[in-house]
């Protein structure tokens, strides 16, 4: 019987984008589970990004009975921004991230944790106060 | 996905209040939503690939992308709250 597989080496690394080598330049593929649990982490700041975009069409749009409309435009706008820039910082994460494993160096901190609890704390506090005010 | 298309219903509720221009917030929601939709099996076939090979290219257009249309829903949002 002939075994018809030929020897061969290593596989080459696949080509990569040019947009990937811009942004993502040096070091190696990390292992493919770590790549996927960062792109699983971006995804779950993704939908708490859109929660909180929801939940400012939400006060804007349902609570024209109980905020006045300086503060239901303020918080409408703090949660729309917030979203905002959760978005924006979801990929900046990932990227982050993603250079750290490629170059097999410490992982950075979350730097918009601290922001985002500051800013759901003060949206929660003025909500609070002005049910209990009503 | 399904988030998306839950913020695209969202932004529908608008519609009474501020008229047709809203319906850009509900066509760039649900337009990523439909995208993931569309590539979601030639994205799935390949992670399966790159993990049996063990070697997966990070998706860098579709994290940059799906970043580009929650900053832009939030932009477009805050515009709407603030111009009406």
């Amino acid at each position: 019987m002939i075994n018809s597989e030929q020897p061969h080496g290593p596989a080459a690394p696949p080509s990569r984008g040019k947009l990937a080598e811009r942004l993502l330049p040096g070091g190696e593929e990390p292992d493919p589970r770590f790549t996927l649990a960062n792109e699983r982490t971006f995804l779950a700041w993704i939908r708490t990004s859109l929660a909180l975009l929801a939940g400012g069409i939400a006060i804007e749009a349902f609570t024209s009975g109980l905020f006045i409309e300086p503060v239901r435009k303020g918080l409408a706008v703090l949660l729309l921004l917030l979203g905002m820039m959760l978005s924006g910082g979801a990929a900046v994460r990932w990227l982050r991230v993603e250079r750290s494993m490629r170059t097999k160096a410490p992982l950075p901190l979350p730097f918009f944790v601290p922001l985002l609890a500051g800013a759901g704390a003060l949206a929660a506090a003025v909500v609070l106060v002005f049910i209990l005010w009503r | 996905m399904l988030a998306l298309v839950t913020a695209s219903a969202f932004f529908l509720r608008w519609l009474p209040t501020y008229g047709p221009p809203i319906l850009m917030l509900p066509v760039i929601s649900g337009g990523a939503a439909l995208a993931i939709y569309l590539t979601q099996r030639r994205r799935y076939r390949a992670r399966s690939h790159g993990l049996a090979g063990e070697s997966i290219e990070a998706d860098l257009p579709a994290v940059l992308w799906t970043a580009f249309a929650g900053v832009a829903l939030g932009c477009l949002g805050i515009v709407v709250v603030l111009v009406s």
